[in-house]
């Protein structure tokens, strides 16, 4: 067992010489492999960081349900009191109209120049629902319910920039997948190559490890390695590109939130999402590098 | 060591390289294989390594019908038989040390045991002091020595050679094959493919001589 560990770490570290000896073709693969894995990686960090704004806004969400101006006081806090018995509903709070001018008075700057107009607001019923924002259905269905009663002019609901944002979320997700699959396909047949010129260029000393009596195991494993390598250098690069692509929007991205009040940060890949990439670039080339290594290999036959 | 039982090798190109070819060769024999080129020389060693496979007929090795030996045996097979080749085949990416320890990293050996066993095979081909240098900065017959070593630093039992002198003058030609019947009066069987026939008649050992692809003589020849 220790002489395989041996053996293996041997390899590994002539692997690892073998990528050092030729240092610019090395870091040619390595760079375009860091690109083909920063492309789909930095778009699931940016959908994470869009996901993590409508999040933070979610519970916000609230629909504000406007009564028409015949409904008195008592009425609209009867009524207010029916709608919390609505199921999904998690909270009902009835703004009389008297409230609401003496708020906008605050907020607007007007001051007592609004105390000679008569009140223009009506009463209004702000209903937090209990739903989850994905749950689109239910939450149309209690917009709908609400319209229906005889007390009510208009039914706002702030939601639906949140729901666009999900929309786009979600085919922005898909297509991040998709570009997944496309340049993991493409880290393969680049990696493959590599290993391809690379088997050919080892033509000679493949023919004599056969005929001392190698196995295609040996044979393989300093390629395997190399491929491995050569993948988890190239996921290497691509985290690095985009923590610093990172690093270089996180400035402004902090000044743009604090001018709405919010305290949100750009993240980064954390250590899951960091281990998943170097793990993938690892594993795309060991098995590109396997597949090239076993098509060529059985073409070479000592002669 | 060897027994050739009939064999016929014709290869996809319509080619008959050999046509009922029979022998022996005991343990510990030395045996030279002559002839003139394509007369198939090459093509019977390429069947003793299993790099090429018999059309027709047997051919035991060790006293193994190598038709029984899978593709996935083949490279264990292999270990047992230790090849020199005309142009030596190095690894000239490697140092002499390298080049020779690569049959005992290839079956896995134990790293204090490998340094120690191609230390002795470098010894017995008298290039010890040149273990750190690569086969590029060796001289001809030097490289064929370090060729020799890589043969037999895994001890085998049988030794085969193809053409080990095709390349090298008269005086290391002899160096060359003393080197190789020294190896046979240590107990190991040696096969040598060569069309050197003063080297042949020198030392006197049994040969076979092939003529189009048929065994011609088999006898030691008279002095």
């Amino acid at each position: 067992m220790h002489n395989y560990l041996l053996r293996h770490a041997q390899v590994f570290f002539y692997s690892l010489g073998q990528l050092a000896r030729t240092p610019f073709a090395s870091l040619m693969t390595v760079a375009v492999i860091g690109v083909a894995l920063a492309l789909p990686t930095g778009l699931y960090v940016l959908i994470d960081n869009m996901q993590r704004v409508s999040g933070g806004v979610d519970s916000s969400a609230r629909i504000s349900v406007f009564l028409k101006k015949t409904v008195d006081d008592a009425r609209a806090e009867h009524w207010t009191g029916r709608v919390r018995k609505i199921p999904g509903v998690a909270r009902a709070e009835y703004v009389p109209p008297k409230e609401a001018l003496a708020e906008f008075k605050r907020l607007s700057g007007f001051g007592s120049a609004i105390d000679t107009l008569d009140n223009p607001l009506p009463g209004v019923v702000l209903v937090t629902p209990a739903l989850t924002k994905t749950d689109t259905e239910s939450l149309t269905a209690l917009v709908e319910r609400l319209k229906k009663s005889s007390e009510v002019e208009l039914v706002q609901l702030d939601f639906e920039w949140v729901q666009r944002l999900n929309a786009l979320l979600e085919i922005t997700r898909r297509a991040a997948t998709l570009l997944a699959v496309v340049l993991a396909a493409s880290v393969l047949l680049i990696i493959g190559n590599t290993i391809r010129l690379a088997v050919y260029n080892r033509r000679d000393e493949i023919e004599v490890i056969k005929l001392i009596g190698g196995t295609g195991a040996f044979i393989r494993r300093p390629f395997l390695y190399s491929g491995a390598l050569q993948g988890l250098f190239g996921a290497l690069a691509a985290w690095l590109l985009i923590q610093l692509s990172l690093s270089v929007v996180a400035g402004p991205v902090a000044d743009l939130a604090l001018l709405y009040g919010s305290d949100f940060r750009v993240k980064g890949l954390d250590l899951r999402g960091s281990s998943s990439l170097l793990v993938a670039g690892a594993l795309l080339g060991w098995l590109g590098s396997r597949v090239a290594v076993g098509r060529h290999l059985a073409e070479i036959e000592p002669s | 060591m060897i027994r050739f039982d009939r064999v016929s090798k014709r290869y996809e190109s319509g080619h008959d390289a050999l046509t009922q070819v029979s022998f022996d060769i005991a343990d510990e024999e030395m045996v030279f294989l002559t002839g003139h080129s394509g007369a198939g020389k090459s093509t019977l060693l390429k069947l003793i390594a299993l790099i090429e496979r018999p059309t027709r007929g047997s051919i035991l090795v060790n006293d193994r019908n190598t038709a029984k030996i899978g593709r996935f045996r083949v490279p264990f097979y292999r270990r047992e038989i230790g090849i020199v080749f005309q142009n030596n085949r190095l690894l000239m990416d490697r140092t002499v040390f390298d080049n020779v320890a690569l049959p005992l990293v290839v079956s896995g050996c134990q790293h204090r045991e490998l340094g120690r066993r191609v230390r002795a095979a470098l010894d017995k081909v008298g290039l010890l002091k040149k273990e750190r240098d690569y086969p590029i900065t060796l001289s001809g017959g030097e490289q064929q020595r370090v060729g020799i070593a890589r043969a037999v630093v895994n001890k085998p039992p049988l030794l085969v050679a193809d053409e080990p002198t095709g390349n090298l003058d008269d005086a290391l030609s002899t160096e060359i094959m003393d080197l190789l019947a020294d190896f046979n009066h240590h107990g190991v069987t040696v096969l040598i493919a060569t069309h050197d026939l003063r080297q042949v008649k020198r030392l006197g050992h049994r040969v076979l001589e092939l003529h189009n692809g048929q065994l011609d003589y088999d006898g030691v020849p008279a002095a």
